[in-house]
Formats: structure tokens, C-alpha cells, sequence
């Protein structure tokens, strides 16, 4: 319990560091923080309506961020006078999209990660486990912006089944699976490419070890069907590492998704973080990176958490310590 | 989760039979040094090579991407007529700076919180702590994209600090700030985990006992042996600050548009793939080879030294 709570804490703290940061961020070089927040070019009046709307704008950067906390955890997110929205309209709006784009992406890392990296693992150092230790090396070593490039000149220039870049849409699944797929497939490959070159390199390590251990050897020697051994015995303790890993991806999974979705489309809450970057739309901008910050935050804590339900060894560690 | 990462590795029983692998020639590390080595040359010497055009100058009837890869123009012509040869090296001389730099400032820095964090541990370690899980939990990009972006709007503000104004501020100058400090965050990390074991080390002890002081300690102890995992950091980091410069190109937040940067150059020519595949598939070729080049050395080195690279 006593753990739990310590790591709620450093999550708090945590929080509020980087949403301190992003508002002083926000500040930087601007003058009238109303007008910024009214859209640039407007009249008296409008910013004087957003003056009595956030009366707060002038103070010192910490009242200003007492002012925007309180007003963050009673669900006042404000509003985007640019897009005359308000911030919890547009999550709405928006939100789907990204969290399908990252689902999509991790499902298809892992789809090549643990066939990859489980295979290459059990026939280490056979051609199989070259090859792919050499493409997984390279898909490391490509930027996230070459593979989008190399995507959008090899499949989407040449297939008119995807829709042209920068086209695709929000489709939610249940309303048509094939529109859906055409316009998520391609951004996600773009994602899921360079998470899956991490984790079949991240599993490979791992499986090599426990196929050597004594647990392994153990279940062999009982006579367990070797394809058993590998993808159930051998797998499941390979399965913390990776966990901690998708969780450790998680910060930069959303900056890939950022460029993916202004690249290829689903305009989604990252395409629109950068829109109210370029407008300094301080509320959207403050929104949008605070809940970025708890959904990483609670994956790596919700990670470290199931650590203990996974591995009784460490629940006993914990419990001492 | 480190601490967490970290009692796993201690409890999960690691036993190794080792077999002995075959001694394979370092082809991968010679071919980094080797592309490194010409990158370097090409763009220190790319103002006196009669073979390298100017990065903006612009032969008549070469615009709109008249020529493609060829013996006048080896990597075509880009939308404005220009070399995109030239410009694949004068981007490489900025892309490059900008790494470079801004790793040296973070080694620097990083070395020192980490040393110091790991070694009293106490209240620094936790402030510092603090200050670096911030800085990785957030999405790098997006911080970069803000802050250059901001750093954009001081220029041309009429800001004044101590009387001085920003107009010197070029989004170079801002990418390096930011990308030195985003870099601070891991190689504290990492620097901290290393001094953390070593301090527990018998030699540390022996020369506290001996009435070393602890600065010499730190120095001279130490730091020697956080070395080999500073020098695999560097060409990892700076592989990632090149890919990072990319993405930051693309949303719009890179060198100004006359100067050439790699993900500038793929980001002002991506939309004429179709006709013009050069202007685009040759900036990006050069960004994988040299990302690639400087992995291979990263990765080699941390091999030799056997660093563990949980932390990156």
C-alpha cells in the first residue's frame, strides 16, 4: 500500500511539473497572453470578453497556474475562441481517432514483434534470426518521417484502394470495417513498424534467456510439446519486459502519432495540438498535453502495478521493502 | 517503473551458458565510420569542392524539378531549380551542428546530475528525479514544436532582456536549446544507474579509506569508468536527435526555409513525389545512412563495453 501510495505521488508531481512546464512554455515571447487566447488578430472587444472570462491572464505564471488547475480538475477545460469551441467538444471530436491510430499501431507491433522476435529467439543465430536482426537494426535506425515517405511513395501513391495522403478520415469501425481499415491501416503501418523493430529485438533478448532457464528445461524434461514450451512457458516470462516496454513507448508513441496524423491523416487530437501550437492556443494546448501526460503517467504506473499481480517474487520484494 | 525494472533484474534468476560466438569482421562499424568520415568531409570542405553547388543558387532552366538524378545534377533538381545534391550536404551540415551540439551540452550536463544524483542520492536525487521523469513522460516532439515555435514569436516580439533584444534567436539557436535539455532527461538516468552500482564498488571504498576526498573520488574514480557508456550514448543520442530534427521539420519547426535541412528538404518536396521521387527519396536516404551509421557505432561500442540499454 505504502508503494502504491509513493508512486501516486511522484505521478502527481510528475503531472504537475509538465503542466507547469507546457503553461510557462505557452508564455514565452507573448505579451498579451488574452490576445493569444482571443486568436491574434481581433477586436478590443473580443479580448476584452476574454478578459472577463479569464481575468487571471495577467497574474504571475503560478497564479495563473493555480488558476488553470483548479479550473482542469472541476472539468472547466476552457475554451478555443479560434475554433469558437469549447476544449471538451473537441476531445470529443477528436479523440477517437488518435486513440484508435495508437491502438492500431501497438496491435501491429505486436503482431510482428512476437512471431519475429519468439522465432528468432528458438532458431538463434539461423538465417531466419540474421535477417531479421539486420531488418530489425534498420527499422531502428529509419526515422519515423523516411518510413511515412517510404509508405506514402511505395502503398499510398500507388494503390488507389488507400486514400491520397493527408485525406484520410475519421471512420469509426462499427459504422464500415473497410473504410475504417483503409483510412487507419496506413498511418498505424507508419507507427507500428518502428514499434515492432523494438520489441522483436526486446523479446529476442529476453526469449533467449529464458529458453535457458531452469524452468524451461524443467518443462521440457517433463515432456511438454516443444511448441508449447516456447509460446507458453518460455513466452510468459517474457511478457514483463515487453509490457514495461509498450508502456515505456507510450510518450513516444503519441509524438509519432502527432507526425503520422499530420501526414497521412485521421485529423486527430495531435494534428489539432499542433494547429493550437501555431495559433497558441493556450487552453487547447494546456488540455491536450495534460491528458497526454495522465494517459502516459497511468500506463507506466498501471504497468509497474500488474508487475506485482504478474510476479509474485516481487510483490514478496515489495512487501519487505 | 525503474525501480521496479530494476528488483526484476536482481530477483529473475539470469543464467547464461554462454556459447562461445564466432568473432565476425566489424563490417557494420566500418561502414558507419566510413559514410561518417565522408559526410564530415563533404560538408566541412562543400564551400571550396568545385563539384558542390551553392545550397541556394539556382542554374536557369533547372526549376521545376527539370532534371533528375544525372551527370549534371547527381541528385536532380529540386521545385525552385536548386541541387539537391548541394542542399543533401549543406542539410547535413546543419542537421549535423545541431545533433552534435546539443548532445555535447546534454553529455555535459547529464554527466554532471547523474553523477552527482547517483553518488549522495537524498533530496537532490529526488528534485532531479523529479525534473527527469517529467521531462521523458512527455511526447519530445511536441515540447520541441512548442518551445521553437514560441521562440519564433520572441524574435519577433519586441521583448527586451536586459536591454537586449531576441532578434538573434534562429530557430537553429531554439532547437539546439530545446533538443540539449530534452536530452539532459536519459543521460542523467543513465549516468545516475551507473554511479549508483559503482559507488558500491570496492575501489571506491579503498580510496575513501584511504582519505580521498570526494571530488577526487568522483573524478578520478568514478567518472573514468561512466566513460565507455557516455561515448555509446553519444552516437545513439545524436542518431536520435537527427531522426528527431526530421519530425520537427515536418511540423514546420525546422531552420528557415532559404537554409537546408534534411526534414526540411523531405517536408518541402514530399508532395511532388509522384513526379520529382529524387527531391524527397535522396534527404531521406542520407538521413538513414547517417542515423544508421552512427547506431552502428553506438551499438558496437555498447557491445564492447557491454552496456546494458535499459534506460534508453
Amino acid at each position: 500500500m505504502r508503494y502504491v501510495a509513493q508512486r501516486l505521488l511522484q505521478f502527481v508531481l510528475v503531472f504537475v511539473v509538465v503542466t507547469f512546464m507546457v503553461l510557462a512554455a505557452t508564455r514565452i515571447g507573448s505579451i498579451d497572453p488574452a490576445r493569444d487566447l482571443a486568436g491574434g488578430a481581433v477586436t478590443e472587444a473580443q479580448i476584452e470578453q476574454v478578459k472577463a472570462a479569464y481575468p487571471y491572464l495577467d497574474d504571475p505564471l503560478v497564479v495563473q497556474y493555480g488558476y488553470w488547475l483548479k479550473d482542469f480538475v472541476t472539468g472547466e477545460w476552457g475554451r478555443s475562441y479560434v475554433q469558437s469551441q469549447s476544449v471538451v467538444d473537441m476531445f470529443q471530436q477528436r479523440m477517437p481517432s488518435t486513440a484508435f491510430l495508437a491502438f492500431w499501431a501497438i496491435v501491429l507491433g505486436l503482431l510482428i514483434a512476437v512471431p519475429v522476435g519468439v522465432y528468432s529467439a528458438y532458431r538463434r543465430d539461423r538465417a531466419f534470426d540474421r535477417v531479421t536482426s539486420i531488418g530489425s537494426f534498420g527499422a531502428i535506425s529509419t526515422p519515423p518521417l523516411v518510413i511515412a515517405v517510404l509508405l506514402l511513395f511505395f502503398i499510398v501513391s500507388r494503390y488507389e484502394f488507400f486514400p491520397s495522403v493527408g485525406r484520410s478520415l475519421y471512420v469509426a469501425p462499427w459504422d464500415s470495417p473497410v473504410e475504417h481499415f483503409k483510412n487507419f491501416f496506413v498511418p498505424a503501418l507508419s507507427l507500428g513498424i518502428g514499434l515492432g523493430a523494438v520489441w522483436s529485438r526486446l523479446l529476442r533478448a529476453d526469449m533467449i534467456l529464458a529458453l535457458q532457464s531452469d524452468s524451461v528445461i524443467m518443462a521440457r524434461a517433463k515432456g511438454i510439446s516443444p511448441r508449447r514450451v516456447l509460446w507458453v512457458h518460455a513466452l510468459r516470462t517474457s511478457i514483463l519486459s515487453l509490457m514495461t516496454s509498450v508502456a515505456l513507448q507510450m510518450s513516444a508513441l503519441f509524438g509519432g502519432a502527432v507526425v503520422a496524423e499530420t501526414f497521412f491523416g485521421p485529423r486527430g487530437i495531435g494534428d489539432r495540438l499542433i494547429f493550437a501550437i501555431q495559433q497558441n492556443d493556450l487552453l487547447v494546448i494546456q488540455a491536450i498535453t495534460a491528458i497526454l501526460t495522465i494517459a502516459v503517467v497511468l500506463a507506466n504506473v498501471a504497468v509497474d502495478l500488474l508487475y506485482a499481480v504478474v510476479d509474485p517474487r516481487i510483490r514478496m520484494a515489495r512487501s519487505l521493502g | 517503473m525503474t525501480d521496479a525494472a530494476a528488483t526484476a533484474a536482481t530477483i529473475a534468476p539470469v543464467i547464461v551458458n554462454e556459447v562461445p560466438r564466432r568473432r565476425r569482421p566489424p563490417l557494420g562499424m566500418a561502414f558507419g565510420i566510413l559514410w561518417l568520415v565522408t559526410i564530415i568531409l563533404l560538408t566541412v570542405l562543400a564551400d571550396f569542392l568545385p563539384f558542390v553547388r551553392g545550397a541556394t543558387q539556382a542554374p536557369r532552366g533547372a526549376s521545376n524539378y527539370a532534371f533528375g538524378p544525372g551527370v549534371d545534377f547527381w541528385f536532380g533538381s529540386d521545385r525552385l531549380g536548386r541541387d539537391v545534391f548541394a542542399r543533401c550536404v549543406y542539410g547535413a551540415r546543419i542537421s549535423l551542428i545541431i545533433a552534435v551540439t546539443s548532445i555535447a551540452i546534454g553529455l555535459v550536463v547529464g554527466t554532471a546530475l547523474g553523477m552527482l544524483t547517483g553518488y549522495f542520492r537524498g533530496w537532490i536525487d529526488r528534485v532531479v528525479s523529479i525534473f527527469v521523469d517529467s521531462l521523458l513522460a512527455f511526447p519530445a516532439i511536441i515540447l520541441a514544436a512548442l518551445v521553437v515555435g514560441r521562440a519564433g514569436a520572441l524574435r519577433e516580439s519586441d521583448i527586451q532582456v536586459l536591454g537586449l533584444g531576441f532578434t538573434w534567436l534562429s530557430n537553429a539557436w531554439a532547437i539546439t536549446a530545446v533538443f540539449a535539455v530534452l536530452s539532459v532527461a536519459p543521460i542523467t538516468r543513465i549516468v545516475r544507474a551507473q554511479t549508483l552500482s559503482l559507488s558500491q564498488r570496492e575501489y571506491v571504498l579503498a580510496a575513501r579509506s584511504l582519505g580521498a576526498r570526494t571530488p577526487r573520488i568522483l573524478v578520478r574514480e568514478i567518472l573514468p569508468n561512466v566513460v565507455p557508456v557516455l561515448v555509446s550514448v553519444l552516437f545513439t543520442g545524436v542518431a536520435i536527435l537527427l531522426a528527431a530534427e526530421a519530425g520537427l521539420a515536418f511540423l514546420g519547426y525546422s531552420v528557415e526555409p532559404p537554409q537546408a535541412s534534411w526534414g526540411l528538404m523531405v517536408t518541402e518536396n514530399r508532395e511532388f513525389i509522384d513526379e520529382a521521387w529524387w527531391a524527397t527519396l535522396f534527404p531521406c536516404l542520407m538521413l538513414f545512412l547517417t542515423v544508421l551509421s552512427f547506431n552502428l557505432i553506438g551499438d558496437r561500442v555498447a557491445r564492447k563495453f557491454d552496456i546494458r540499454e535499459a534506460a534508453l
